[in-house]
């Protein structure tokens, strides 16, 4: 994103927001310890400091996942993107994590861009991170080793690719749900919500 | 969607103790919109009815109260702290039981224990004596807290031979024990392939850095400064804590170390392994540093002071082995006038319990007294319901007691008389 660029444009709010799942996802992956902490490095972006995966083959997978994402961003054909981590051993689902995508789909390629300035989509972002990281305070510890998975719920008449197959929704049964904050770039919007299982009150 | 919803947990997100099992959300809000209420809020009526549940209960399964209460206080007060109670219940709950056999391996009281040993000084100690008292000895949870705090404490030999005796004992679930002991092995992998790759690819030597927060050597003989250089045979001791890269280099510089003497670090290096040793007396005692042992009083002569803080006399000596010479007159020896006041013991006072009494202390002395009571030996008996009104974290008056019962009655009453008014009368 060069400065020079005043506005957002279909394609560069596309590139917003899948820069955003990459670096959301990584944070995730950091914070509920689904990857070693020492596999992770820090980097800075969004004007904080945020851990970013340095194992090859995750990365590999999280690179052709986001830039899939943009491509389906830039086509307004993607609704929702879904974070799920299940147990390794019992295959249970244990948190949810949904981000919810509306996209104005009067905004077309050739549409003159809207004026938002990305400091302030890039603030909002940064609270929505900060938020995550946040979480902390009332997600149950993940004391097994689990595995995660990516959803994408999309246009119906999508072709799905080569690499992704369907599969079910993988709703937690008995969830508490909280929503998050969301993050908008004027042609994208982007809500957050997590699902966790319920905690065993007498 | 409201931006964000409800943001109250973000916003005391410092305040909120994170719990293992997490938080319940909705439980959350609630305790975080009332902490302000005075003692009419819900949040202590809620506290009452779960006291009077406590004394009132009267049904198979005493512990299913405490637990849940237990488990009230901790989604309620996500501070912890003071206010919430939940040592003080915690430590009642596990005095109270301990002897109980059929609680011994019930799920719900290990996990009690062991939310009590977390809340303690030294948990090894608990988890020891857990051990050798039998409880939870077949629940894989005991197993499981006891090794991660030998890895907490960085004794990772010790952590895994905690899920050998986990093995050898049957814990259930096994399958959550092979897991567990698992993911330890896995960690303890990583972190030897970790130092190994670390000390490997120390080749340069580096360049000596400043570490933060360490005490420095002054030179000069006569003024004390701060050397210039802050860093290699500059640093004193080297503390725990902050210490950068630098600390390897600097350790072959200083070899004078200082070892800070630890009382928290008991001779457990010579027990065994979690070999279950007889526990008939308390755990050692805390080795402290600059404490005189307790000697014979009688011999030594201490001015004691009134409560006016006047000097008073020695006491009077003792009587003279031979008699005194009495002239014969009628009148008795004049008695020189007492300056001690019979009344007021000046004599030191009892001892206020100190901070070395620790729960587990307490929860021994307990032991000690019920064996005690069993030999026979005479116990201090009290002839009222002491016990049931000091149970729980707060304390009932003898009204509440009978208020309590007397709403039972009430509604035991109109239940047995809710058929007769309902005959049909045809």
């Amino acid at each position: 994103m060069t400065s020079t660029l005043k506005g957002i444009t279909l394609k560069g709010s596309a590139e917003l927001v899948a820069e955003f799942f990459s670096f959301g996802i990584n944070s995730i992956l950091y914070q509920r310890g689904i990857y070693p902490p020492e596999t992770f490095t820090r980097v800075t972006h969004y004007d904080m400091s945020l851990q970013v995966t340095t194992e090859p083959k995750l990365n590999n997978y999280l690179t052709n996942v986001v830039s899939q994402l943009k491509e389906w961003l830039f086509e307004c054909s993607v609704q929702k993107l879904v974070l799920v981590i299940t147990c390794l051993e019992t295959n249970e689902v244990l948190e949810r994590w949904q981000f919810d995508i509306e996209c104005d789909k009067s905004a077309k390629e050739s549409s003159a861009p809207r004026e938002k300035s990305i400091k302030t989509i890039q603030d909002e972002i940064r609270s929505v991170i900060r938020q995550i990281t946040a979480t902390v305070t009332f997600l149950p510890l993940l004391e097994t080793q689990c595995s995660f998975d990516l959803l994408v719920y999309t246009d119906k008449d999508l072709v799905v690719p080569e690499k992704w197959e369907e599969s079910g929704p993988q709703i937690i049964d008995q969830s508490e749900e909280v929503r998050l904050r969301s993050f908008t770039t004027s042609i994208h919007k982007v809500s957050s919500m997590v699902a966790y299982k319920r905690t065993d009150s007498a | 969607m409201a931006e964000g919803g409800d943001v109250e947990w973000e916003l005391s997100k410092e305040n909120i103790q994170p719990l293992r099992r997490g938080r319940d959300i909705s439980a959350l809000h609630q305790a975080l919109s009332q902490q302000q209420d005075g003692p009419t809020s819900a949040i202590n009526q809620q506290r009452q009815a779960f006291e009077s549940e406590l004394r009132m209960y009267d049904g198979d399964d005493p512990l299913g109260v405490w637990d849940r209460y237990i488990k009230w206080t901790e989604q309620t007060f996500p501070q912890g702290g003071k206010e919430s109670n939940l040592t003080t219940l915690l430590e009642q709950v596990v005095t109270k039981f301990a002897d109980d056999k059929k609680y011994n391996n019930d799920p719900r009281y290990v996990d009690l224990w062991i939310k009590f040993a977390e809340n303690c000084p030294e948990p090894l100690d608990i988890y020891r004596y857990m051990q050798a008292q039998g409880i939870g000895v077949m629940q894989a949870s005991l197993y499981i807290a006891w090794s991660e705090e030998y890895e907490k404490q960085g004794n990772h030999r010790k952590a895994d031979l905690v899920y050998k005796e986990g093995f050898s004992r049957s814990a259930e679930p096994h399958d959550k024990l092979l897991q567990f002991h698992r993911a330890l092995q896995a960690r303890v992998s990583r972190q030897v392939m970790m130092t190994v790759h670390d000390d490997s690819s120390d080749d340069e030597p580096q360049q000596p850095e400043r570490v933060s927060l360490a005490d420095l050597k002054h030179r000069g003989k006569k003024k004390a400064v701060a050397p210039v250089n802050r860093t290699g045979p500059a640093i004193k001791s080297i503390s725990g804590g902050l210490q950068s890269r630098g600390a390897p280099v600097l350790g072959n510089a200083s070899n004078s170390r200082l070892v800070i003497f630890d009382e928290n670090k008991n001779q457990s290096a010579g027990s065994s392994g979690p070999a279950p040793d007889p526990w008939a007396a308390p755990p050692t005692s805390r080795a402290k540093e600059n404490e005189q042992k307790a000697e014979r009083w009688c011999d030594v002569k201490i001015p004691q002071k009134t409560k006016f803080g006047h000097t008073v006399m020695a006491p009077p000596p003792p009587k003279p082995t031979f008699q005194p010479f009495v002239e014969e007159s009628t009148q008795p020896p004049i008695m020189t006038p007492c300056k001690i006041n019979p009344a007021v013991n000046t004599v030191l006072s009892a001892r206020k319990p100190t901070k070395e009494e620790t729960p587990l202390k307490r929860l021994q002395d307990h032991h000690q007294l019920q064996r005690e009571a069993e030999v026979g030996k005479v116990q201090e008996q009290s002839m009222y319901c002491k016990e049931l009104l000091l149970r729980g974290a707060t304390e009932f008056c003898f009204e509440e007691l009978r208020a309590e019962r007397y709403f039972l009655k009430m509604g035991q009453h109109s239940q047995s008389s809710k058929p007769e008014t309902d005959q049909p009368s045809v």
